[in-house]
Parts: C-alpha cells; sequence; structure tokens
C-alpha cells in the first residue's frame, strides 16, 4: 500500500576543510510496507527513521526517488493532500501552540465539533483523560501529555495508514501497555497499516514485521527473532549490508 | 434610538444583542444615548468634564455595567473621561468598548480615559473592545487610556482587545498597586493593511506582596506597525511578569521592549518576548490534519488571540 522507490533525503554539510558536501540522512531507500500490517521500525538515534516518517507524510521533500501510496505517486503532492488520502502522522515532537486546545485539534482531526462525537473518540483512544479536551496544548503539558494528545489526534483520523513516531517517549510504565494494545486494536479492528518507529521492546513484540534503519538505509527486515542479534549486539549494523532477499541477520557476522 | 449600524456596533464591542442587563450607559456620537442605574451601581454624568462617574456600593457582589460608545457620524472627535469606583468587597464586571463606523472621508476618533479606584478587597474584571469598520476613507482613530489604582488586597483582570479595522491607536495603561492586590491584563492586538497600534504600558507594584502579570498578544498583518512597551516598577516584596508575543505576518513591523525595575531587594520581575512567524511546526501539524495552509493559519491566530 506504500511503495518507496529510491527514496533519498539528502542535505548540504560542511566538512573539516570546510567544503560543501551532501550528506545522505535517507539513502536510497526501496521498501514495501503491505496493507493492514503492524510494522515497527528501530534503529540507532539519527539514524534517519524521523526523517524517513516525515518523508512520507510530506515535510520533507525527497532529494531522489519516489513514494506511491495505493499504487499513486504522491511524490509531489502536500502535506494536505497526503492527510486527505488517509495518512496520518504521530510527530516526535509534538507542535505546541498558544490557546489552542485539545477539543480544537480532534475537531479537525475528526471533522466534527460534535460533543458526543469527540467523548467517543476520547473513550476510544483511552489514556487521555476526559479532563483534557478543554486543556491548551501549550508549553503547559507535560511530556507524556502532549504525546498522548498527538497520539489520539492521529487515531481520531482513521487514517488507512498511522504513523507514529516514539509514541512512548515520556509515557509512564502505567500506560505503555495500554497504548501497545490500542495501536494494535486499531491496527486490527480498523486495518489500519501501522508504523510505530520506537526503541521500545513492548511494541516490537506486537509488530508483524521489524525494520532496522541505520544510517539511512534499510539493514533488516524480517520478525523479532531474527532481529534479535542485531538488537542486542548493534556493532553488527556496522558490517555490511546483507546481500538482496537475505531474511537473517545472522548473515552481517 | 439604535439603529440597525449601532446594534452590529454594540455587538461586536460589548456582545450585546440589545440593551444589557443592569446598568449601563451608551454613549452614541458624543452624547449620551440611553442610560440605566441599579440599587448598588449609581451612574452621573460628570460635571467638570465630558464623561460619566460609575460608583459601585462596597459589598456589591455579581452585577454588570455595560458602557459601550458608538460613533458613526463622520468627522467626530469624540473625548471621554470616565471614572470607576469600585467599593469595598464588590465583585463587579465592567465592558466598555467602542465601536466606530466610518463611511465618510473626514477622520473618526474616540479618545477614552478610563480611571479606576479599586477599593479594598474589591475584585473588578474590566472588559474593553475597539472595533472599527466601514469602508470610508476616514481614519479610525482610537487612544484608549486605562488608569487603575488598586488598594490593599484588590484583584482586577483586564482584557483588552482591539480586534480589527481600527488605523491608528495609542493605547496606555497605567496601574499602582497597593499592598496584596494583583492586575491581570491581557491585551489583544491585531493589525492589517498600512495600521499602527502603539500600546504603552507602566505597572507600578508599590505595595508589599502585590502582583502582578501582564501578558500581551500581537498580530500583525500587511504592511502594519505594532510596538509595545511595558515597563514593571517594583517598590516592594512583589512579584511581576510580563510576557509579550508577535507574530508578524507579510510585511508588518513589530518593535517590542519590556523594561523591568526593581526597588527592593524582595522583588521577583521576569519577562518573556518573543517575535516571528508563525511557527513552522504548528503548520504542520494541522495540515497533517488536513487542514490547507490558509485554514492553518487562520486557526493559529484566532488561537493565539483568544
Ligand atoms: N533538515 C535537516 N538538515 C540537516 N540535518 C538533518 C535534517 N534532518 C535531519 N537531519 C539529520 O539527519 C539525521 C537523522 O535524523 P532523524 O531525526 O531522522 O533521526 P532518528 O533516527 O529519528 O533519530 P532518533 O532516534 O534520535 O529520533 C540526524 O543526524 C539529523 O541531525
Ligand atoms: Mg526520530
Amino acid at each position: 500500500m506504500l511503495e518507496l522507490k529510491n527514496l533519498s533525503f539528502s542535505v548540504a554539510e560542511k566538512n573539516e576543510n570546510g567544503e560543501e558536501k551532501r550528506r545522505d540522512i535517507i539513502d536510497e531507500m526501496d521498501f514495501t510496507f503491505e496493507a493492514g500490517k503492524f510494522y515497527a521500525i528501530t534503529g540507532p538515534n539519527g539514524s534517519g527513521k524521523t526523517t524517513l516518517s516525515r518523508l512520507i507524510m510530506g515535510i520533507n521533500q525527497p532529494s531522489a526517488g519516489s513514494i506511491f501510496f495505493e499504487g499513486k505517486d504522491i511524490t509531489g503532492m502536500t502535506i494536505t493532500e497526503r492527510a486527505t488520502a488517509g495518512i496520518s502522522y504521530s510527530f516526535q515532537q509534538p507542535a505546541r501552540f498558544k490557546g489552542v486546545t485539545f477539543r480544537d485539534l480532534l475537531s479537525v482531526a475528526a471533522r466534527t465539533e460534535n460533543e458526543e462525537k469527540l467523548l467517543e473518540i476520547v473513550r476510544r483512544v483511552g489514556i487521555c483523560p476526559l479532563s483534557f479536551l478543554d486543556k491548551p496544548v501549550d508549553s503547559t503539558l507535560s511530556g507524556g501529555e502532549i504525546k498522548k494528545i498527538e497520539l489520539a489526534t492521529t487515531i481520531a483520523r482513521n487514517p488507512k495508514l498511522a504513523i507514529y513516531d516514539e509514541p512512548d517517549t515520556g509515557i509512564d510504565l502505567w500506560t505503555i501497555m495500554p497504548m501497545v494494545n490500542l495501536l494494535k486494536k486499531e491496527q486490527i479492528d480498523h486495518k489500519t497499516t501501522t508504523i510505530v518507529v520506537s526503541h521500545n521492546r513492548s511494541f516490537l513484540d506486537v509488530a508483524d514485521d521489524i525494520l532496522i534503519v541505520d544510517h539511512g538505509k534499510l539493514r533488516y527486515h524480517g520478525n523479532l527473532k531474527n532481529a534479535l542479534p542485531m538488537l542486542n549486539d548493534f556493532r553488527i549494523c556496522s558490517f555490511n549490508p546483507c546481500p538482496e532477499g537475505e531474511q537473517d541477520a545472522q548473515c552481517f557476522r | 434610538m439604535l439603529n440597525a449600524l449601532d446594534k452590529d456596533l454594540l455587538k461586536a464591542v460589548a456582545d450585546l444583542d440589545d440593551l444589557p442587563q443592569g446598568a449601563y450607559s451608551i454613549r452614541k456620537n458624543g452624547k449620551l444615548e440611553s442610560r440605566s442605574v441599579t440599587a448598588n451601581i449609581d451612574i452621573v454624568t460628570d460635571d467638570k468634564r465630558d464623561g460619566i462617574i460609575v460608583t459601585i456600593a462596597p459589598g456589591t457582589i455579581n452585577e454588570s455595567v455595560h458602557i459601550p460608545v458608538i460613533l458613526s457620524e463622520n468627522g467626530l472627535n469624540d473625548v471621554v473621561y470616565n471614572t470607576f469606583i469600585v467599593g469595598a468587597g464588590s465583585d463587579v464586571t465592567i465592558v466598555a468598548g467602542c465601536g466606530i463606523h466610518c463611511g465618510g472621508p473626514e477622520p473618526e476618533g474616540h479618545e477614552g480615559i478610563h480611571e479606576f479606584r479599586v477599593e479594598k478587597g474589591a475584585r473588578l474584571k474590566y472588559v474593553e473592545k475597539h472595533y472599527a469598520s466601514g469602508h470610508g476613507f476616514g481614519r479610525k482613530i482610537m487612544n484608549p487610556t486605562t488608569k487603575v489604582h488598586l488598594e490593599e488586597n484588590a484583584h482586577v483582570e483586564m482584557e483588552l482587545t482591539q480586534i480589527g479595522g481600527v488605523d491608528e491607536a495609542n493605547r496606555i495603561n497605567e496601574a499602582v498597586l497597593g499592598p496584596g492586590s494583583s492586575l491581570m491584563i491581557m491585551e489583544r492586538v491585531m493589525t492589517e493593511g498600512d495600521q499602527k497600534a502603539d500600546s504603552r504600558n507602566e505597572i507600578i507594584l508599590a505595595g508589599e506582596g502585590s502582583s502582578s502579570n501582564m501578558i500581551s498578544r500581537s498580530v500583525i498583518k500587511g504592511n502594519s506597525r505594532q510596538n509595545f512597551y511595558a515597563t514593571m516598577v517594583a517598590r516592594q516584596k512583589c512579584f511581576g511578569h510580563i510576557e509579550c508575543d508577535a507574530i508578524i505576518m507579510d510585511n508588518g513591523a513589530n518593535e517590542t521592549i519590556p523594561a523591568l525595575r526593581a526597588e527592593h531587594p524582595d522583588a521577583e520581575l521576569s519577562h518573556e518576548a518573543s517575535i516571528g512567524k508563525i511557527a513552522g511546526d504548528q503548520l504542520m501539524k494541522l495540515m497533517s490534519l488536513g487542514l490547507s495552509d490558509e485554514e492553518a493559519v487562520n486557526m493559529i491566530i484566532q488561537g493565539f488571540l483568544r
């Protein structure tokens, strides 16, 4: 349902000698996400996971390659058009506003101001208390609170493709499992293709497929069991990538 | 009699569909239009200068006073000096506002000086809105001034809004705070086109344990210009904070100067100021929820000025 074709995102950087150089943050990535599946993307800090997510949402523009959504080339589409097409993204660092409340965001996301419908969404999400509704989404929210609100606005859109960028950062121990179960339930009940960027084992456990990104490249795609050697010892990542089609991370050794 | 245009202006500045409940005094084109007093709230014409004196009896609870001003006569410059005495221990709301409709070529203006004496332990909420409409060439000028004296343990909350259409504004707010009193000011100003608005504020924290928080939100569109100056002076152990945020769009210009002056070692004063475009992450978030670029901007501005 989502295809990345030769996708690259590069930025200009100065090296030690002050010369301009291009650095590939996402490096010729090819991958096809299948409809209705639950993917967990992991990888070291700075490996390019957020950049990849933002390329899919249209927040960043690729320097090369293309993105297809449900068979249609969306590379040139705006954020708004992609949102309308059914893609939704929960930011790693959610925006903080002044004077805009959770209710406002939820109404926009769900395209309704109807109180009953909004309450229904908050109940469905479960992890945000009803008292959040009239809270301003500003700098007074705690780190965990704003992540819960961010996640709720994504669910409220009933997207075909939901991307959650580290939804668990700042989330308390008592909410992690309900959050994991919620995203899993959304995937099953609404056939939402789900991509969760996370370092949290709980998300990896429920994912159908694991992707490991390093230095802007997809280093692994497969089940959790075969990913474990890499996850337990990331030095492996500095080795060459496996040959095309190889499913076993042991090949890195 | 209020005509349809007057009613529109009244709705814009005082959120009134008709004559208000409780005490009121409506001024139209420099003259008294209608007035009503209650057992606890008296309104009389000032015999020394153009304006009114509103006296709220001590202990008056949950009452309100509306004093809107309407200007629709081209070329008029209306100057008014209103005095408010808010009696000890009372808890009241005063709604003021000025609506100008300018249909002709001459400038029209309103200069309103509102002086408040808020007595011991009284609570006052003051809401003031300025609005101008009409397609006449005449410049619409508004110069509102407030002077507030807070006695011991008085609490005042002021909401000052200039919602649009005003070509030129010189806004002045002055306050002197007695012991244990508190003052919260929220000022919102939006300018567009070639409009210009200046806001000058001086808050003197004269009494021990007094506190004040001044929040200013400016939206500067088109080629308009806004300047914001605020000075907080601490004479005793007290607390004061100034927060001024400006969003600049198009070719707007802004100068923001918050100033703090402490004359006592236990004074706690702080300020935050920011000027900038609409934050990119806010726009992107709203667009990712399906809003167009323009819709996203509107929602951010609306929230900001709320
Ligand atoms: N617009 C940009 N300009 C320059 N460098 C960028 C830009 N966007 C991302 N980067 C760099 O690209 C790298 C990857 O960033 P990205 O945020 O995608 O990492 P990540 O895998 O999400 O990391 P984390 O696990 O810490 O969230 C980082 O080194 C970052 O500094
Ligand atoms: Mg990231």
